[in-house]
């Protein structure tokens, strides 16, 4: 008689655990997706300003072609890509691109004096911030459903929550990787 | 505010000569609905309060954008974004949950304050949003009137209500020691209030570094703070422990009472943070 109450009640405590670890691996799941697509959402974003920065820019500096153009075809590439490998790699190309844009505007005076690059100017550097908070949201996500399917016990429920490990979102910022040159004479 | 209708409500009670016990639960009945009525539509109450005026993208750009940036760190939906024309510096964040949560920033804040230290002060404020705050300091509100309610309703009974019959036969070191403690516990309940309060704003420039990841912006925002010496013109009680910095005295005998760490304090742990 006992037993069989200890046997029933081991059952329904293996039971909420299940459901517990179920739950929080779907939700963890469903953050990290959400997580994508604000990066997403935000990277569309600064694609749908560059056409507009880079009349704002011609119109003062139409011979800096080379910047122009870099940003141009980095902007064409992203709104391609696709996953989040592709994606990553295509923003941090962009990321550059525009850094290089936003520099050469520091050499016109008249040209950062208007008000309509400046209104441009505080949007992108703010869509540029966002993208950042939604990698790091997204980033911080992937890092908690990838270690709750690593461990015990979301290791034997993540099959049947189906979920899975995911990539973290890294982007090639040469500006970062770059290690200031140290000489000793 | 809502323990504070049922006070005056007990009080005008008293005062008409009604002592009996059955007023006990109407009065904590009263104030709680009143607490839960001023947490759940604290939003509107606080924006008619302190006059905040809402803005939006096209209003405010700077503003709402640095506001948005956050939301997105913290997972977190956009909440209404209020300016509070007053010169002196400072941001409260209030709203019953993350979907009605409002945060306001006073003229003053936007007009010293670079982009980073305005970021630092909207991750703080959402952070409150995020670690329900508004809910923390209602229960903390409620606890503390309710303790007061109790304590003199045991004083009233000790002196002046009690049974006579028993009087002979009572314990006079127990009678002294509940006399004591009713005296002491509103008071307890008010240092608890505010050691809540203290440990939330540490909680929350905490989270808010969490979704900047820069201490120096928040902690240069605190540096500012502290030069400033002006304090908002809403200087009630009521709405004190909702502002990033407190706006009432820091005087050394109110520091127990104070409902914010010391801003010296804070800034040196936000300091130790960067490295």
């Amino acid at each position: 008689m006992n037993a069989t109450f200890i046997v029933i009640g081991v059952l329904i405590l293996i039971v909420l655990i299940g459901v517990s670890q179920y739950n929080s691996l779907v939700r963890l799941n469903v953050n990290v997706n959400e997580g994508f697509s604000q990066i997403e959402v935000q990277l569309q974003r600064r694609a749908d300003l560059i056409p507009n920065l880079v009349e704002s820019v011609k119109g003062y500096a139409a011979h800096e072609k080379t910047t122009l153009d870099a940003v141009i075809s980095a902007r064409a590439q992203a709104t391609s890509a696709q996953g989040v490998q592709e994606v990553a790699a295509a923003d941090g190309s962009l990321t550059n691109a525009l850094r290089g844009l936003l520099a050469v505007a520091e050499a016109y005076p008249d040209l950062k004096a208007s008000a309509n690059f400046l209104s441009l100017q505080e949007e992108l550097s703010s869509t540029e911030n966002k993208v950042g908070f939604a990698r790091q949201y997204y980033n911080d996500n992937v890092r908690k459903l990838n270690a709750s399917i690593v461990a015990i016990p979301g290791k034997f429920f993540a099959g049947m929550a189906k979920v899975s490990e995911r990539d973290f979102y890294v982007i090639d910022d040469p500006a970062k990787r770059d290690v200031p040159n140290v000489k000793f004479d | 505010m809502g323990s504070l209708t049922a006070f005056v409500f007990y009080a005008v009670a008293l005062w008409l000569g009604y002592t009996s016990v059955g007023l006990i639960p109407i009065v904590i009945v009263l104030s709680l609905i009143g607490v839960w009525g001023s947490y759940y539509s604290s939003d509107k109450i606080v924006l008619a309060m302190t006059g905040a005026k809402l803005i939006d993208h096209d209003s405010a750009p700077q503003l709402f954008n640095l506001v948005q940036e956050i939301t997105i760190a913290a997972g977190l939906p956009m909440p209404k974004v209020a300016i509070v024309e007053d010169s002196a510096p400072n941001a409260f964040a209030t709203g019953r949950d993350p979907e009605h949560a409002v945060i306001a920033f006073t003229s003053g804040i936007l007009a010293v304050m670079d982009r980073d230290q305005l970021q630092g002060v909207a991750a703080h404020e959402l952070a409150h949003v995020a670690n329900r705050d508004t809910l923390v300091s209602a229960v903390a509100a409620t606890t503390a009137g309710a303790i007061a309610l109790l304590s003199d309703f045991v004083l009233r009974i000790t002196m002046f209500g009690g049974n006579r019959r028993d009087n002979n036969g009572g314990n006079p070191v127990a009678l002294i020691a509940a006399l004591i403690a009713a005296i002491l516990a509103p008071v307890a309940a008010l240092l608890l209030k505010a050691a809540i309060s203290r440990k939330r704003e540490a909680l929350a420039d905490a989270t808010a570094v969490s979704y900047t990841r820069n201490p120096t912006g928040l902690r240069r925002a605190l540096e500012t703070l502290a030069l400033d010496s002006t304090v908002v013109k809403q200087r009630s009680n009521a709405v004190a422990h909702m502002w990033i910095e407190s706006p009432l005295d820091n005087s050394a005998t109110s520091k127990l009472f104070a409902t914010h760490p010391t801003l010296a304090s804070r800034i040196a742990t936000l300091r130790a943070l960067e490295t």
